[in-house]
């Protein structure tokens, strides 16, 4: 399994020198044999006495990041949707691509697709599950934006991207939670720990974030506004990303972590209730829509919705339906698709306005779209896959299980009328695009191009699906016990036994279709006297406007509140830093009770000390008040002169040296530069600046003196400087020990502290010439 | 384990600055000398890291003065692996740096401020002594100051002012927190003051001093609300110095702070750790605020270093083993990749002539290989796998859940969302789209500064798809942090 999953992966090594032949030979042709080996590799599983197998390669095993792949029912139906239909695609693709595109990029990113996909279907471990996730957002992200000098294009691929990695993320945040909880990393292992997870306070947290992942990805309500954007991307994408597979990706995990929160209440409320809005809401958008693939996009998404209700149903019967729909929905709509693009590559446009009658003018395509938006529409004939898939969820619809909550009871109600009302309007749009784009008067002229029957090869890909959709309808129990059993199996744990018929009888299930055949023909047929109803609903109210609107107060509010607090002012900048100094060090230092005052050790306080320390502080107050810079600098010095006097006190005569050298030759400097830069006069502030920053300062100042207090007050222990008293004439041969110090027992700083030097010389010295050299 | 071997990675590159300013006129020859003397020295740091990593740490007792009256240097894996960190990003720099500055920079001794910086970081990870790292800051910082200066642009002065300034101010506070300290506690040995810290609990002011000395570091770390120094300053010197700031100097100040708070601080956590995480969760949402706030490349590039920082404090904040070796993790994988992001967006600017992204289209028909090192490089900040920042990021919120600090985590979740926004509008905004004919280029030149960004980001890769080569080593040093006493021994008991 290792080998198919990274087969694309190794081969797109080879594609830009593939490619370089890509006059002579399709690029496509070499890519198609890929998938179509996986599929063949994959196809022999099937059978009745298909068990499930593992295979795992180590990774990251430190961090539980493990190849482990794992094949059940599920991850082979997947397996085959997506090696089958890529085949498909692929082939479909060499027509569709022209040889003056940048096919190697195509390619490339198609085959990092299949990949990607593939390890998500198969990965038993989360991490590398999380990991081929993001893989298929990011190839998405490449396809759509295929043709990136389209703006809508470059919109639409951001816009998938944001979406899904958001679901991404937030998935990977569930999985981190389970991994957390039950401590392990392998899905069929948490599954087992199943009790662990249902009883964790935070099962609604993992939950949400779950599902989160799955609603983007599948295109859920209110997520669904990038799937129609990413229509952009060159329809065999559109046909296998954002219709067969990866769209499903979303679908695959909630069934995947079904057998998790099958008994979860909250569990069907969300997932059934989500997936039948996005049912009924995308089939009545899709109405609207005026772009062929537009009606497609919003048709897949409330399939996706349709298919997502009936997981939550959770019963055995209603998983096994969704199983069949899934496999049914690939089937008739990737051929639509395909038939999009033919119209389009044919006709120069997909705007449905400008198309009608093409039937005369390309039969095959006509008899190909009839089957398979029959089928799309479940209409009650016994050949279209689509009305069997369409009939087991309606049934299922009236059978859901017990429910003990309020707003599942209320939502088990209320399921069977939503799910004809959304049905209706499928039946509505699979109309109207079959006829809007077949049938009615031609409109050539308005056509770019003058329409043709598509190349054969191009036909065959959509053929073969449409057979499928009339072969399972022909035959719609063939492959249960031998394929579509297993993969219910993996959701719902219990071994099914389903047995698809065309007449129940005069059931519900069957007035239901009748319903929605009857209403949908009325609707279709009189939908010019409805129409308006969209003025009204959902009228200029969308959930673009709402990512749009996201998008943009991003940008606008993101400056705004950015520039509010980087304004470029430097003393704006040393006010917030020190006063968040203050209050987050004073508010620490009055909850751990850090102030301590002891007096016991201090010398007695004379005289002169004071006069001395009142100097220094009226030196300081001096310097502020000042109103000329050349005072300013002359009045600091009194304070500096000050200190200097106070280490002759204390007796230090080096360290008084020192100061006072450092103090006359700051003086001297700073008058030095006075007398170079212009006369700049102190700039007035308004009274209500100098008190904040007065407060500020003051308080700075008083709470590094009540830590200067509290530290002196706090001498715990003897200080390592007994031992330099103690040694410095015996190891270090000096007598004046801080000399011994600085040279020798302190000798690295001394080193650096001169590099410090030196390199401000140096950089002074460049800083001067190198301008003047510049001639700035 | 007594030995020379931990002073080499500091002075290697100060005799190699030294030397280098001798012959600052000859440029061709520095240059040379530069790079092999670069080689050099990354050499040594990767054998050094190889002999602790086999041997354990390795000290050294400076001028043989006994510890802790001397200044001991105590190379232990996380110092070491830093340096190496360090030496690796210095390698690609130096191979970029002369095709990105001009002669003139290059005479006026660009290699010695540059090596002199090298000295600096590296002498701040190894040392053992809180006084000598203040002396190491300060010349990290003064080297910083030539380089940002060098060439004395009107903008660039404009800008470094306030960066000196702010960086002045924290050196103060921190020589004053150092005296604050040895009034307690006697010492400035790290490995003496977390014996007597533990000793007397952390009780009365010592809580106090060490978020003084947290705010000291969170300045130079760029930590919400402290960073507002950092953005612009950091877009102004060239991109070389641009990504040797970005990768180096705020990581001192992280480094320092996981030093500090799981050596000597970690006795009043319901405190102080509790704060970093509050502290790391406005950084990841203000810095990712700011780098979606401008079209300015080099700008969103140098807001991205915010979250970053963010995210390993959440680690140091959350303090359990996975948390801690994420932040390392992240660390490492961080380090590499801003200094790859600003060397790419250095090329990107210098290509287009301006890092307004307003002005860009299409670069994808020009720069294909940038254009793609930018891609992944989006996808390793924002921490999607296979790529190193997702392991990093991992660790950290698994450690987070394990903790029940969920909000922090589902912060971190949505701000790896925002960053990856930030940068993919670089790509899709200047890199796709039409192909803008008025640019031209110098393939030479692009080459030359395309490969070691390719350099960089090839070990970003590395560090994710291979991470479980590395994760013996991060594991083993969060480890060492989460346990004191080793670090305590290898400097007493020898």
């Amino acid at each position: 399994m290792l080998f198919a999953v990274l087969l694309p992966l190794v081969l797109t090594l080879l594609i830009p020198f593939l490619s370089k032949f890509k006059d002579k030979v399709h690029t496509g042709i070499f890519v198609f044999f890929i998938p179509l080996g996986i599929f063949i590799f994959f196809v022999r599983f099937i059978g009745e006495g298909f068990s499930p197998e593992l295979e795992s390669y180590p990774w990251i095993p430190s961090l539980g990041i493990s190849l482990d792949f794992y094949l059940d029912g599920l991850s082979l139906l997947f397996v085959l949707l997506i090696s089958g239909i890529g085949a498909l695609v692929t082939f479909y693709s060499i027509f569709y691509l022209h040889k003056s595109e940048k096919l190697a990029h195509f390619y490339v990113y198609l085959l990092l697709f299949m990949t990607a996909m593939l390890g998500v279907v198969l990965s038993d471990n989360v991490y590398l599950l999380y990991t081929f996730w993001e893989l298929t957002s990011i190839s998405s992200f490449l396809l759509i934006g295929y043709w990136n000098h389209r703006e809508g294009s470059r919109y639409g691929a951001m816009k998938s991207m944001l979406i899904t990695v958001f679901g991404g993320l937030s998935m990977l945040g569930a999985f981190m939670l389970l991994h957390v909880i039950t401590g392990v990393t392998s899905v069929q292992q948490m599954i087992g720990s199943v009790d662990l997870i249902l009883s964790s306070d935070y099962l609604p947290l993992i939950m949400t974030l779950l599902l989160l992942g799955a609603f983007t990805k599948s295109a859920q309500f209110p997520f669904h506004i990038w799937l129609p954007d990413a229509m952009e991307a060159p329809t065999p994408v559109s046909a296998y990303l954002h219709s067969a597979t990866m769209v499903k990706a979303g679908i695959f995990l909630v069934a995947r972590f079904s057998p998790i929160f099958h008994g979860y209440e909250w569990f069907f409320i969300v997932v059934s209730g989500i997936g039948i809005i996005t049912l009924c809401w995308a089939s009545y958008m899709a109405v609207r829509q005026t772009d062929l693939k537009g009606i497609l996009a919003f048709s897949t998404v409330s399939q996706l919705g349709m298919i997502m209700a009936m997981l939550g149903f959770g019963t055995e019967a209603a998983v096994f339906a969704a199983v069949f729909h899934i496999l049914n929905h690939a089937t008739f709509k990737g051929s639509l698709f395909m038939i999009a693009g033919i119209i389009d590559h044919e006709s120069g446009t997909r705007d449905i306005r400008k198309l009608g009658g093409l039937m005369t003018l390309m039969p095959i395509s006509a008899t190909l779209a009839l089957f398979a938006a029959l089928s799309m529409a479940g209409v009650p004939l016994p050949f279209l896959n689509g009305f069997y898939s369409k009939e087991l969820f309606f049934e299922n619809s009236l059978h859901i299980g017990d429910t003990t909550l309020w707003i599942a009871s209320f939502l088990k109600q209320a399921i069977p009328y939503l799910a004809v009302f959304g049905s209706i309007f499928t039946f509505v749009y699979s109309m109207y695009f079959l006829f809007g784009t077949f049938t009615g008067k031609q409109k050539l002229e308005q056509l770019p191009k003058k329409p043709h029957e598509a190349p054969i090869g191009m036909l065959i890909a959509p053929a073969i699906l449409v057979f499928g959709v009339i072969f399972i309808g022909l035959f719609p129990n063939l492959f249960n016990e031998t394929f579509l059993a297993h993969a219910a199996k993996a959701i719902s744990g219990e071994d099914t036994h389903e047995h698809i018929v065309y007449w129940h009888g005069l059931k519900p299930a069957f007035y239901m279709s009748l319903i929605v055949v009857a209403f949908g023909t009325l609707l279709y047929l009189f939908r010019k006297k409805w129409w308006s109803i969209y003025r009204a609903i959902p009228g200029s109210l969308s959930f673009n406007r709402v990512y749009n609107g996201i998008l943009k107060g991003l940008d606008v509010y993101t400056a705004k509140l950015t520039k509010s607090y980087m304004n470029g002012s430097l003393r704006r900048y040393t006010a917030l830093i020190v006063s968040t100094i203050i209050i987050v060090t004073g508010l620490v230092m009055a909850g751990t009770n850090g102030f301590t005052f002891k007096t016991d050790d201090l010398a007695p306080v004379t005289i002169p000390e004071i006069l001395v320390g009142i100097m220094v502080i009226a030196g300081a107050v001096g310097t502020i008040l000042a109103k000329n810079n050349v005072a300013a600098i002359i009045i600091l010095g009194v304070s500096g002169y000050g200190q200097a006097l106070l280490f002759v006190f204390y007796r230090a005569p080096d360290l008084a040296l020192t100061q006072l050298v450092i103090e006359t030759i700051t003086v001297a400097l700073l008058l030095l530069c006075f007398h170079h830069l212009p006369q700049l006069s102190r700039r007035t502030e308004g009274a209500g600046f100098r008190l904040t920053n007065a407060v500020i300062a003051v308080g700075f100042g008083t709470l590094m003196t009540l830590i200067g207090i509290s530290a002196h007050s706090s001498k715990w222990f003897t200080a390592i400087s007994d031992y330099f008293l103690e040694t410095s004439h015996d190891l270090g041969g000096g007598d004046n020990v801080v000399n011994v110090i600085l040279v020798d027992m302190r000798g690295l700083d001394t080193l650096f502290e001169i590099t410090v030097l030196g390199i401000a010389a140096f950089s002074i010295y460049s800083l001067i010439k190198l301008r003047s050299k510049e001639g700035e | 384990m007594m030995s020379n071997l931990a002073v080499l990675p500091i002075i290697i590159p100060l005799v190699s600055g030294i030397l280098l300013a001798f012959f600052h006129t000859k440029t061709p020859f520095v240059r040379h000398a530069a790079k092999l003397l670069s080689v050099i020295s990354t050499g040594v740091a990767a054998y050094v890291f190889y002999y602790v990593l086999q041997n354990g740490t390795v000290t050294l007792e400076t001028g043989g003065w006994e510890a802790p009256y001397g200044i001991v240097l105590v190379a232990d894996l996380l110092a070491v692996t830093l340096v190496l960190t360090t030496n690796i990003i210095g390698l690609a720099c130096i191979f970029y740096a002369p095709h990105s500055l001009t002669e003139q920079k290059e005479k006026f001794y660009f290699y010695t401020f540059f090596f002199l910086l090298i000295t600096g970081v590296s002498g701040a990870f190894l040392t053992g002594d809180l006084f000598n790292l203040f002396v190491f800051f300060e010349v990290l910082l003064m080297a910083s100051y030539a380089l940002i200066t060098l060439g004395g642009e009107k903008v660039q002065l404009r800008e470094s002012i306030k960066y000196v300034l702010v960086n002045l101010f924290s050196s103060i506070v921190f020589v004053t927190t150092v005296a604050f300290l040895y009034s307690v506690l006697g010492t400035v040995n790290m490995a003496q003051m977390a014996e007597r810290v533990q000793e007397v609990e952390q009780q009365g002011i010592l809580t106090t001093i060490g978020i003084l000395l947290f705010f000291v570091f969170a300045t130079k770390a760029a930590l919400f609300p402290l960073y507002y120094w950092l953005p612009k300053p950091y877009t102004v010197p060239n991109p070389v110095v641009s990504a040797m700031f970005a990768a180096l100097l705020t990581k001192v100040g992280v480094y320092s702070i996981i030093r500090m708070f799981t050596l000597v601080f970690v006795h009043k956590m319901e405190v102080t750790h509790e704060l970093f995480i509050w502290i790391a969760g406005f950084t990841l949402v203000f810095g990712a605020i700011g780098a979606l706030s401008t079209n300015n490349i080099k700008l969103v590039i140098a807001y991205n270093i915010i979250p970053a920082v963010g995210f390993m404090v959440m680690g140091v904040g959350i303090y359990n083993q996975t948390a801690l070796s994420g932040s390392v993790y992240y660390m490492i994988s961080d380090m590499i990749i801003k200094a790859a992001l600003f060397l790419l967006a250095g090329a990107v600017a210098h290509v287009v002539g301006t890092p307004d992204l307003r002005k860009m289209k299409g670069l994808i028909h020009q720069l294909p290989l940038l254009g793609w090192l930018l891609f992944i490089s989006a996808f390793v900040l924002a921490g999607v796998p296979p790529f190193s920042g997702f392991i990093g990021k991992l660790m950290i919120m698994q450690g987070g859940f394990a903790d029940g600090e969920i909000a922090i985590v589902i912060i971190g979740l949505l701000s790896s969302l925002l960053i990856l926004y930030s940068i993919m509008k670089i790509f899709v905004r200047g890199f796709w789209g039409e192909k803008d004919e008025s640019i031209t280029i110098d393939k030479k030149t692009v080459t030359a500064l395309t490969w070691p960004v390719a350099f960089l980001v090839f070990f970003t890769v590395l560090l994710g798809i291979g991470a479980e080569m590395f994760y013996p080593v991060v594991d083993d040093i969060s480890n060492q942090l989460m346990n004191p006493e080793i670090y305590i021994d290898s400097v007493f008991k020898e």
